[in-house]
């Protein structure tokens, strides 16, 4: 009988581009729109969208100033957003370091991150 | 490797880039900060020193409210502009930042209470010196700016000197502060200054 026991995958952290634009603002205290476009060399319309995602799961708050074509949008990450992306890191530390037993087990983690 | 190793080494090669893309990118630093506190920190207890020495007048004890309304704004300034320049602010900066509004904070209670106390010609200087030094110390830890901390080190030695002029040698405090100031606040600001752009232009 296999011990292992697959930790819970995050599913809205589970995408390359929320993953990174959670990893970026993590390491800063703030940063806004337009940088984040730049270091996750992501396109406007995509960025949005991922943040908002990210903003309705409560894990960045966004401060907008201005309106119009010159507003400004300043991310944060949340608490939340700290813990979960914590756990999504260990969780894949934890499944890159231990022994996955066969192949059924593997198919299990598929089903998992989908 | 199997499947979910190969998954999760990819997952885990997108965090550690990106941590690495934006830690190589904190090109925003306290370098307006030591320069917008050092110039008028100088600047004033230099003009205090000419008050008391030259002039003889005895508003010197209050031209130290000069340091908060020349660097408040200044400061202010500088940090907005950086901001729009960079588009983000490190944890480290904001501490920083803090920490400096802190000792300004401090420096301001110290002018005032010394001066009603009439305790200003013995201790001012003195207190004012370490607190510069500590927080140019401070800033060099959290920045892991090896000559900052040595600068800060430096000032916050020399500060104890002001203890040993007193009586009709005190107004030379004003030039020790003022040596202080230089040390740990212009040097270091000037030194990050020429850091950051040299790895500015090796970068792009």
């Amino acid at each position: 009988m296999n011990s292992f026991k697959f930790p819970v995958i995050n599913p809205l952290l589970h995408n390359e581009l929320r993953l990174k634009i959670m990893v970026a603002l993590d390491s800063l205290e703030s940063a806004n729109f337009m940088y984040l476009c730049e270091i996750t060399d992501a396109t406007r319309g995509n960025l949005s969208i991922q943040i908002k995602t990210l903003q309705e799961a409560g894990y960045l708050q966004v401060d907008k100033s201005g309106s119009g074509p010159a507003a400004r949008s300043v991310c944060r990450i949340t608490r939340k957003g700290h813990d979960a992306l914590l756990t999504y890191e260990q969780g894949l530390r934890r499944l890159f370091t231990e022994r996955v037993p066969d192949k059924e087990t593997q198919q299990e983690f598929k089903k998992t991150i989908k | 490797m199997t499947n979910s190793q190969e998954y999760t080494h990819q997952e885990l090669e997108i965090i550690n880039r990106m941590r690495g893309k934006v830690m190589g990118r904190n090109e925003n630093s306290g370098v307006n900060l030591f320069m917008v506190w050092g110039y008028p920190t100088v600047l004033v207890f230099l003009l205090e020193f000419a008050a008391l020495m030259i002039l003889q007048k005895h508003w010197y004890e209050w031209l130290w409210v000069g340091i908060p309304l020349l660097g408040v704004p200044l400061m202010v300034h500088f940090q907005r502009k950086d901001y729009e320049r960079t588009g983000h602010r490190t944890l480290d900066s904001n501490v920083a930042l803090q920490m400096w509004i802190y000792i300004g904070a401090a420096s301001a209670f110290l002018g005032f209470f010394t001066g009603i106390a009439g305790v200003y010609p013995v201790c001012y200087c003195f207190i004012q010196g370490l607190l510069i030094g500590m927080g140019s110390f401070l800033t060099g830890i959290i920045s892991r700016f090896r000559p900052m901390t040595t600068c800060g080190i430096i000032g916050s030695v020399l500060s104890f000197a002001c203890l040993f002029l007193q009586g009709d040698l005190w107004p030379w405090q004003f030039l020790i502060v003022s040596v202080i100031s230089v040390i740990a606040l212009i040097i270091p600001g000037h030194l990050i200054f020429r850091y950051v752009k040299q790895f500015n232009s090796f970068n792009s």
